[in-house]
């Protein structure tokens, strides 16, 4: 497959190509290096289930995978993700909601769902490498996402159905 | 009703916005673009106290891509805003009062030139000494920050005789109490999007908790018909009374009518810290004593809130406080003296729980010292004081009917976690201890005597075919659409798919009072009742008119009215779709009406309340000065469950934001600047800082005759935490703490802790050698 440029965000003389997979499909964007991937997706992609919130890595809501790992999109430049495939919220905006988002659903572990899409994607990444994690063992995969709303009580009901131990 | 257990049945119900939010699709306002939009950005003082003298915009305007910069000189209407008192100034003219005061705003085609523009703006001011704290501002020679001085309100209140009652009193206590400036921290930060209609109107789609308050105070800022301007204001993420004030909206709709653009706006984190509302640090210090059985003869209560620059709410918060510092408790001679304190620090204003976390952390904390005092179990003692069904509220003031705290009173004792055995010790881990604590609370909901509290409802059979009810009330989170859903189901019985529910946008819903002081839940609850019958009739009656059929024996259901028939094989007549075509008139019903209130004159006082309990149990680390909370089992009594997994959320999130309050979360100002400007220093609770389950007991039965019905449980599930928590610190290490956030420092520092003797042994060695 060729690389075309896909989008031209800026014609700052500093741009440069950058070329990675976005959910799957292989994207050449003509942009700064140093812009963040959170405002690329969210302001230059018009991709904006990925939410921004502290923008110094703390709260989690910006989370996307990058080669299937977890990551806080306003700490990463676009230039790191040459090469790279990038997953976000995006991908999972299937008819059925996947199980973590059904047990999201049926738990109330969302009320505002600001951070619900961070949340979702950095227990998808750990679910990527462990297929019966252990209840703390995701409990620590969220150990980066902020929750304002529910107090964590509907996230660990969640936890509970999910994981491979009873922890009851 | 215990809400832990899930049944999957009804109405343990899925909110109807959910899906759309675990996959990313919803699109918040801060999500929202247009073609051509223009990106706003204040500049900040950056100073907490000065006069301005002058404000040089030439050289940003120079910037290729900047659209327009405007300054107080812009502002066509009122240069101030306030939901109570519009002190506060859209733009700086003379006199800047804190670090987050807006000098100016940029409109540019993109976010980085509109911050590099901002660096191009010259302020010339001359700084003024700072009043960075209360004591600072009542100083006699303290420069004054408003024209009526510094303090913005004081609220007295008086009953008996305390001084006579304290002579008579067996044991006495007194404290004073600090609380911090705790920070909203919700998720979305303020922003929004402003359109510049064709028509000359503007549309402004930005969170708030009263799209119509929001919309008169644009009006006036712009000098505007308040029908040339529509409020979008739902879906929010996150707000907590947060957004209740304005924020972007007067930046972006200024800049939106200069430009004749869209003009997009949304704070980064560090500038919704700096110019975004805390809640009211207070200073209270508490008198009260006790007879030899241990009744509350008298109370004595002073309350000094810091406000910051601007009013906002500081006034009823203050009222608020001054209330809910008696309590649930029957206490025959009380004197309260509140006030609300001008400073330069940053703007306090409304949070979740309005000054009744504060003083609740205080008045418990006094019941348990008295109870030691007196070697009474601290429970006992609430309950030898508790207010009984027809006592007057806490300023004397008539109120509904209400024993909740007896009930939530009576569910704390039969928890397990009451029953288990008192265990201070951890196992195997000697320098961990563990202890118990308890804290009760009665919380008023509605604004309280004295302060217009309108509520009202719009529903009608629309063109589709849909039921469809309009309120202004907005959805931050709180699951406002779930708990309408399940109310519409039980009324009309039919499916979700026969429903449009429609919030948050001032050009299609009616007036229906701020979401705020839990009252949303209750104000539809009762609009719904009142339209219920009118537009049944109305429906029936048309219905009647095309079939002929008896109107007594129609009823609403699945996909349209069906005729009850007595074997219960109930016959459809006609689609919705079909009924609403056939109409020439639609059918509509409207409601009016006023939050219930006090018949007797007590500023603030409240009419209706709800009640909490709370049992915790903690584990400190006598090493380290940590507390953990390992769990913590709540009784909440506010009637019916209409929701039962928005009610156990509210109550669940009340608690660990109260949980942050008690631990972690400070926003410290020095010198006026904030010194915690984003979530590296400002703490929230995270996964592992809360307890794997906390337990709700709900309360659903009201007095008899009770006709109020649910009220809001936004707010109670965050009132007494705190007071439990030090209670269960004191349990587990001897030491009472009477400032919050608990600094492990001081867990340690007194108390009985692990080393406390080694320590104590090497401080004297020291002493002897340096001496």
């Amino acid at each position: 497959m060729t690389k075309q440029p896909q989008f031209t965000v800026t014609d700052k003389p500093e741009a440069l190509n950058v070329t990675f997979h976005l959910n799957g499909n292989e994207t050449t964007l003509y942009v700064a290096p140093s812009r963040r991937l959170v405002d690329v997706l969210r302001t230059d992609l018009a991709m904006t289930g990925t939410k921004i919130s502290c923008e110094i890595g703390r709260c989690g809501a910006c989370i996307v995978l990058v080669d299937g790992v977890p990551h806080n999109s306003c700490l990463l430049m676009i230039y790191q993700c040459e090469g790279k495939s990038v997953e976000t919220i995006e991908s999972l905006q299937h008819e059925k909601p996947n199980r973590v988002q059904q047990a999201f659903l049926e738990e109330g572990a969302l009320q505002c769902g600001y951070c619900t899409p961070g949340m979702v994607m950095a227990l998808k990444g750990m679910l990527n490498n462990k297929e019966n994690p252990t209840y703390n063992e995701m409990k620590e995969a969220l150990a980066g996402n902020l929750c304002r709303c529910t107090g964590y009580g509907g996230i660990l009901r969640v936890l509970r159905k999910l994981s491979s131990d009873d922890i009851d | 009703m215990r809400l832990n257990k899930p049944t999957e049945q009804y109405p343990w119900k899925i909110r109807p916005d959910g899906k759309a939010k675990v996959s990313g699709e919803l699109h918040y306002l801060t999500d929202m673009t247009r073609e051509n939009m223009l990106y706003g950005k204040v500049l900040r003082s950056g100073v907490a106290h000065a006069k301005l003298v002058d404000v040089k915009t030439g050289e940003a305007e120079k910037l290729p891509g900047v659209k327009a910069i405007l300054t107080h000189k812009d502002v066509p209407g009122l240069n101030g805003f306030g939901i109570a008192e519009p002190n506060q100034p859209v733009f700086c003219d003379r006199l800047i009062r804190y670090e987050g005061d807006a000098i100016a705003v940029v409109a540019a085609e993109t976010l980085e030139i509109a911050e590099e523009a901002l660096a191009l703006i010259h302020v010339d001011y001359n700084e003024l000494p700072i009043l960075d704290s209360p004591e600072k501002a009542l100083e006699p020679d303290a420069p004054s920050l408003h024209k009526e001085g510094n303090i913005l309100h004081e609220r007295d209140y008086k009953r008996g005789n305390v001084e006579g009652a304290f002579n008579r009193c067996a044991h006495t206590v007194e404290e004073t109490y600090e609380t911090p400036r705790q920070m909203h921290v919700y998720m979305e930060t303020e922003g929004g999007l402003f359109i510049p209609e064709k028509n000359g109107r503007l549309t402004v789609y930005a969170p708030t908790q009263h799209g119509y308050k929001d919309r008169m105070q644009l009006a006036r800022i712009l000098n505007m018909p308040v029908d040339h301007i529509r409020v979008v204001s739902s879906p929010i993420g996150g707000s907590f009374g947060g957004k209740d004030e304005l924020n972007v909206q007067p930046y972006g709709a200024l800049l939106a009518l200069r430009c004749g653009k869209p003009i997009k706006m949304h704070y980064s984190r560090m500038e919704s810290v700096i110019a975004g509302l805390k809640r009211h640090p207070m200073k209270i210090t508490m008198k009260t004593g006790i007879d030899h059985e241990g009744k509350l003869l008298a109370h004595r209560v002073s309350i000094m809130s810091d406000t910051g620059a601007y009013a906002t709410l500081g006034g009823p918060v203050l009222n608020f406080a001054v209330e809910h510092s008696v309590g649930g408790y029957v206490i025959p001679n009380v004197e309260i003296s509140g006030k609300a304190v001008y400073t330069n620090n940053g703007v306090s204003g409304e949070f979740r729980g309005f000054g009744g976390n504060q003083v609740t952390f205080a008045l418990e904390g006094q019941l348990d010292r008295l109870a030691e005092k007196i070697a009474l179990d601290p429970w006992e003692l609430r309950r030898r004081n508790l207010r009984e069904l027809h006592d007057p509220g806490p300023l004397g003031q008539q109120i509904a009917a209400n024993d909740g705290p007896l009930h939530v009173w009576k569910s704390i004792k039969e928890s397990p976690l009451y029953q288990s055995e008192k265990e201070t010790l951890s196992d195997n881990l000697p320098w961990m201890r563990r202890g118990k604590g308890m804290a009760l609370a009665m919380h008023g909901s509605g604004l309280g005597y004295g302060i217009p509290d309108p509520a009202g409802g719009k529903i009608r059979l629309n063109d589709e075919g849909k039921i469809e009810v309009a309120f202004g009330h907005e959805e931050f989170g709180q699951g406002l659409l779930s708990t309408l859903e399940l109310m519409l189901l039980d009324h009309f019985n039919c499916d979700t798919d026969d429903l449009h529910i429609m919030i948050g946008d001032t050009d299609n819903v009616p007036e229906s009072g701020s979401s705020t002081a839990s009252r949303t839940t209750n104000m539809v609850w009762r609009a719904l009742q009142n339209m219920k019958k009118p537009f049944l009739t109305e429906l029936f009656s048309k219905v009647h008119e095309l079939t002929g059929e008896d109107r007594s024996q129609l009823m609403t259901g699945k996909k349209g009215v069906w005729k009850r028939e007595r074997d219960k094989s109930h016959r459809f007549l006609m689609s919705y779709k079909k009924l609403a075509g056939a109409c020439a008139d639609p059918i509509v019903c409207t409601t009016e009406f006023h939050y219930p209130v006090t018949p007797d004159p007590v500023l603030g006082g409240h009419f209706l309340y709800s009640s909490t309990a709370v049992i915790v149990e903690v584990e400190v680390n006598m090493l380290t000065g940590r507390v953990r909370v390992t769990r913590a089992d709540h009784a909440v009594a506010a009637g019916e469950v209409v929701n039962p997994l928005g009610y156990l959320g509210q109550i669940e999130g009340g608690s660990i934001m109260a949980l942050g309050f008690t631990m972690t979360e400070d926003a410290i100002m020095c010198n006026s600047q904030y010194m915690t400007r984003n979530l590296d220093t400002y703490l929230v609770p995270t996964i592992f800082d809360v307890p794997d389950i906390q337990n709700v007991d709900a309360i659903e039965e009201l007095p008899e005759g009770d006709t109020f019905g649910p009220r809001g449980v936004g707010e109670v599930g965050s009132v007494a935490l705190a007071p439990a928590i030090v209670s269960a610190v004191k349990q587990a290490t001897g030491k009472w703490i009477t400032k919050l956030p608990i600094s492990p420092e001081e867990v340690l520092d007194g108390g009985e802790g692990f080393f406390s003797h080694c320590f104590k042994d090497s401080s004297a060695r020291e002493g002897k050698e340096t001496g």
